[in-house]
């Protein structure tokens, strides 16, 4: 059930590098596919903040100015409803933009250009114009960011049709998925994260190797317990699950979404269908979150195969305040997944 | 109403026999009602006063729904009982011989079965997890007999599977000790009556024969097997084999010849399911046991790729485990044929029940010496009848037909067993 | 349908007139089509605004792109969308121009360079703006012309498509058509600077304002600034003063914030009787009027047969044109676990078609 090109995030592990593939940071990743990208193809371009003379500024972009112009690598006025608009725009006419969003928080600011405009233009217009826009932007938390920076709307964007949105968790996929994204023909969303950006983990360079767009991965396979995660997510859960099976003999399975939307139902289904228990994680907030949904779903896929309620688990639902012990007891820490996952298996003292 | 027969829906009253304000003590007559099948005579299970008359004469109601009610218990109404609770496989188990397409007995009849009502007998309903409900509903389960592990009292999968573990058929439970007619006996026509509360094991065994002969269209195929060259061959065999060591019987044979003809029909190896043939890739040939007053089959795996000595040895291994009840479920599951040899008590021919959801089962009668007509004179043969009941969904006359011609084949020419 | 720009000959400006006609005929047809309710939702009626709207689309070049909010009936037409394809497109017809999938505010054909027809106030400028970019990065002799009303400038997205369009230097006209309210309120009530011209300073940017309802004005203007915008990617902002006869929107009187004594003094300075008595002037004949007006009222006529016998958009293609061809496949695995419909309405409904 895993997929093609996948790795688990351990960096203190420096696997060897086999022909072909690298390892390498999850940034280094999106900015191996954006360069892949861009020498393939001359109306890919990257439009943003910071992304050019600043080298991005979570340094994504990095080299890319030197590499390839200020034409093709722009620095934006500080406007985002303006140049996503502009991404949309020039989407219409055939580009393929890469517009960069330093972090989720402020893409809320275009939310009318990504959601009335870009994720409309296929239906409204029949079919008769496309927006191969891709917007990337991090989500996530942590390093008392407090409220306003901190927070993951993925489902706010999943939510909406006509819109496709991607969530790579580990840097094989960050490239896989972000050349995916910019080949695509429809608006893409690309939630990144945080403090996923210095996990490091083993990428197969070849420049036509694309992660597909609505295939789930499985980087753990177990018997107990379905945990169904994406981006940071999985790399907690996949720290908890090793964790929690060399303490407790715990058995946990788990389901990287990789994509939101569409979101591989299918993959989540026939894991819940082995293990019969299920909890979902996010970063984000789970009412009305992306976990709701993947409950919502499983609870009509999977009901005669449930052993237990599915649970959910997210960022506690109050914004993120800034004193160090209130921010850790709000996310979805690794402490709080493995009392979860315990809790999920009637095992919580 | 109290469920008066297997198949009894509804009720009508005849005859109160006791008048409200009465006494009634457990056992005693209560009323007279008339069901699907006959008319009954209800005994009281609760002792008190009939304080008041709930369904009037001619009243027609649905099992369950009160009727009366005694003292201050819950009424002489029993709620809607629970189905048989049946664990694991079920044996084949012999019925008389009725070639053509035999005529239901005066006996269960396969109505409700495999629903598993979740409601205590205080009306409660049961807290089972959607799996765990639909494993107690397939292995028939009855939820209300489990206690839940899980939170607030949950019934689980695990607590499922341990249930169908625990009751092992050999340990058959003992008799249901609840005042619903236990000893009480009355004098009928047929002179004293002694009931049986039915093991588990026996219970199993009454629904699944009973679904079977419901569901499963039998027809029959008689044949008369040559058995003068195995009975000569086994005799060499016997001669040859060292001291201890196990000769294979001639149900041995029986059992590879089977196997081998079934890895050549695949359907005969199959099941119709659900609309569907299901073929396996592996023959499992049950053998049925008699064991505890009831009969079990456990299965000899891949009969075909074993030779007949492995045969014989595991034949007799797992029917020592049966017999002294250490025989485990998965011994007693995975069949895809059914082998059923009541020889050893001389009947010469009968016609088996189909262990469901397999697709044929051979009934094997002893070998007697018989005399045949060969070439136009008379000749003394070891001759062994046998019959295949078969599926009529998924086997048809023609194929079954050669399905059982090869098994008499390779019985007749007993070195192809060896094989 | 483009002329040139200085003094056409008459028969150029006699076509231009045609068009105005067209445009009247067709928003009355609208108007009696919406009120029997063939036509749905919203409809946003130019009448009055004709010579604003021929005039600028006249200046454009036939490869400028066009760009406009939800009053685009006018533009649609003037751009040489036929009045069939507008009509079934406001009927919800399979044949509208975006086969019954927008309607009424959401005009557009790609063959002509005219890419909507955007229902949210100011929402296009960015849009039209990223436009501009992309001329700028394939070096294309080509330019935008990005149309809005009065009540848009007010709008975030105007200051920062115009600040993007300056200081880049994109090849951008903002056309503003300033009708005096934006829906119920007058622009005097709604901008602090209420020349809305001006605010094209605020970027260094070049910004005239002209007499919306003198087309030849309007042609002489809007054809500078395409040039310059398109020669020497110098944006412009082009306020066009003109009035709007009807209400907001069909569903609208108009009569809430304006007076009638207002509105019929207005329609006194009808543009096309200014462009009737400009063209008098230069001799054309009655009978020459009477053959255009002919033609647009036949024109008009056509266009609702032509809607009335369109059949509807296939019930069984309700996701179609929602993603790019192909994309059916990314989808097929969200399959379970559907809301009831989900499946019959979108997965099997031609998504990925």
């Amino acid at each position: 059930m895993s997929a093609a090109t996948e790795a688990k995030a351990d960096p203190s592990v420096a696997a060897p590098a086999s022909a072909g593939t690298e390892l390498m940071t999850y940034r280094e990743a999106l900015r191996l596919a954006m360069r892949q990208e861009m020498q393939r193809d001359p109306s890919v371009f990257v439009m943003g903040e910071e992304v050019g003379v600043f080298d991005g500024s979570y340094k994504v972009t990095a080299g890319l100015l030197d590499e390839f112009g200020p034409d093709r690598v722009r620095d934006t006025p500080i406007s985002e409803e303006g140049f996503v608009g502009a991404g949309v725009g020039a989407a219409m006419l055939g580009e393929r933009p890469i517009v960069e969003i330093m972090t989720l928080n402020f893409l809320l600011v275009a939310m009318d250009q990504v959601v009335n405009h870009a994720a409309k233009i296929g239906a409204m217009f029949g079919g008769e114009v496309r927006c191969p826009l891709v917007i990337r932007t991090p989500n996530g938390a942590g390093n008392q960011l407090t409220a306003q920076h901190s927070q993951s709307f993925d489902a706010w964007f999943a939510g909406t049709p006509g819109l496709k949105v991607v969530s790579p968790a580990s840097p094989a996929d960050a490239k896989g998925l972000l050349k995916a994204a910019i080949r695509d023909d429809d608006p893409v969303l690309v939630i990144e994260n945080l403090p996923i950006y210095k996990e490091k983990g083993e990428v197969d360079v070849d420049p036509e190797l694309v992660t597909p767009i609505g295939l789930a991965a499985v980087p753990r396979e177990g018997s107990d317990l379905t945990l169904v995660t994406h981006s940071f997510a999985t790399v907690r859960a996949l720290k908890v699950a090793d964790q929690l099976e060399a303490e407790k003999g715990v058995s946990v399975e788990v389901v990287d979404l990789r994509s939101l939307r569409p979101l591989d139902v299918e993959t989540v289904a026939t894991s819940v269908a082995k293990t019969n228990r299920a909890l979902c994680i996010e970063e984000g907030w789970p009412t009305y979150g992306v976990t709701a949904e993947l409950a919502a779903r499983i609870q009509l896929a999977c009901f005669d195969d449930l052993d237990a309620p599915v649970e959910r688990l997210g960022m506690a639902e109050v914004p993120l305040p800034y004193a160090k012990e209130l921010e850790l007891a709000a996310m979805p820490t690794e402490e709080r997944i493995a009392g979860a996952i315990l809790r999920t298996l009637d095992l919580a003292p | 109403m109290p469920r008066l027969s297997d198949s009894m829906e509804e009720g009508t009253i005849l005859t109160w026999l006791k008048q409200v304000g009465e006494e009634v003590a457990i056992g005693d007559e209560l009323v007279e009602i008339e069901t699907d099948k006959a008319n009954m005579a209800y005994e009281a299970d609760v002792a008190g006063t009939l304080t008041e008359i709930l369904a009037q004469e001619g009243d027609t109601l649905a099992i369950g729904e009160p009727i009366a009610v005694v003292g201050d218990a819950n009424g002489a109404g029993a709620p809607a009982p629970e189905e048989a609770p049946a664990i694991a496989e079920a044996p084949a188990a012999p019925e008389t011989p009725a070639p053509a397409e035999p005529r239901p007995a005066d006996g269960p009849k396969s109505g409700d079965i495999g629903t598993v009502s979740a409601h205590r007998a205080d009306g409660a309903r049961v807290k089972a997890s959607p799996v765990a409900r639909r494993l107690a509903k397939e292995r028939g389960i009855d939820l209300t007999t489990l206690t839940g592990s899980g939170p607030g009292g949950r019934i689980v999968k695990k607590d499922v599977k341990n249930a169908a573990q625990d009751a092992s058929p050999a340990a058959a439970a003992p008799p249901a000790a609840d005042a619903a007619g236990g000893a009480a006996s009355a004098e009928t026509a047929k002179g004293e009556t002694t009931v049986e509360e039915l093991s588990k094991l026996q219970e199993v065994i009454a629904r699944r024969m009973a679904e079977s002969k419901a569901t499963a269209p039998h027809f029959y195929l008689e044949a008369t097997v040559d058995m003068s060259a195995a009975v000569e061959g086994r005799a060499r065999l016997k001669a040859a084999t060292p001291e201890g060591q196990v000769v294979p019987s001639f149900n041995d044979m029986v059992v590879k010849a089977c196997a081998l003809a079934l890895k050549e029909f695949p359907r005969a190896n199959g099941a119709y399911r659900d609309g569907r043939f299901e073929l396996y890739s592996r023959v499992n040939v049950g053998v049925a046991v008699a064991a505890q007053d009831a009969l079990v089959v456990p299965t000899v795996f891949d009969a075909d790729k074993k030779g007949l000595s492995q045969i014989a040895e595991d034949a007799r291994a797992v029917a020592a485990k049966v017999r002294d009840g250490s025989v485990t479920p998965p011994e007693l599951s995975g069949g895809t044929f059914t082998v059923s040899n009541l020889g050893m008590y001389g009947i010469r021919n009968f016609g088996a029940v189909i262990n469901p959801p397999q697709a044929a089962i051979l009934a094997v009668g002893a070998i007697e010496e018989r005399p045949v007509a060969r070439d136009g004179s008379l000749a003394i043969a070891q001759l062994m009848d046998v019959t295949l009941a078969c599926d009529h969904r998924i086997l048809y006359g023609a194929d079954a037909a050669e399905f059982l011609a090869r098994i008499r084949a390779l019985l007749e020419e007993p070195l192809s067993l060896a094989l | 349908m483009s002329t040139t720009l200085t003094a056409a000959p008459p028969t150029g400006l006699l076509d231009l007139y045609g068009e105005m006609v067209l445009i009247r005929r067709f928003e009355e047809a609208a108007e009696r089509q919406y009120k029997a309710a063939r036509i749905g939702g919203y409809c946003h009626l130019s009448s009055g605004q004709e010579a604003a709207t021929v005039g600028t689309v006249a200046a454009m070049e036939p490869d400028d792109l066009l760009v406009t909010g939800y009053r685009c009936h006018g533009f649609a037409l003037a751009r040489g969308v036929s009045p069939e394809a507008v009509m079934a497109e406001l009927f919800g017809r399979r044949d509208g121009c975006a086969h019954g999938r927008g309607g009424s505010m959401h005009l557009l054909d790609v063959s002509r360079g005219y890419y909507g027809g955007w229902g949210i106030v100011g929402g296009q400028l960015p849009i039209a703006t990223g436009m501009a970019l992309s001329l700028v990065r394939r070096g294309a002799p080509q330019a935008v012309l990005c149309e809005l009303g009065d009540g848009a400038v007010n709008m975030g997205a105007w200051h920062e498509s115009l600040n993007l369009a300056a200081v880049w230097n994109l090849p951008v006209v903002f056309l503003v058509i300033n009708n005096q309210y934006g829906m119920g309120t007058s622009v005097e009530r709604a901008s602090a600077e209420p020349d809305l011209f001006k605010r094209a300073g605020a970027y260094r940017m070049t910004g005239e304002r002209v007499d919306g309802d003198d087309l030849e004005a309007v042609i002489e203007s809007a054809g500078r600034l395409l040039t310059a915008a398109r020669e020497e990617r110098k944006p412009a902002v082009l306020e066009a003063v003109t009035y709007r006869h009807r209400g907001h929107s069909v569903a609208d009187a108009g009569l809430a914030y304006r007076t009638k004594e207002e509105i019929e003094e207005r329609k006194l300075a009808d543009p096309i009787e200014r462009t009737k008595a400009l063209l008098r002037e230069r001799g054309v004949n009655d009978e020459q009027f009477a053959a255009a007006d002919a033609e647009a009222e036949a024109a008009v006529e056509r266009s609702i047969a032509f809607a009335e016998s369109d059949p509807a958009p296939d019930v069984d293609r309700l996701a179609a044109g929602m993603y790019a061809p192909g994309s059916g496949g990314q989808f097929e695995r969200m399959v379970p676990g559907s809301p009831l419909g989900e499946r019959e309405l979108v997965f099997s409904g031609g998504l990925g078609e």
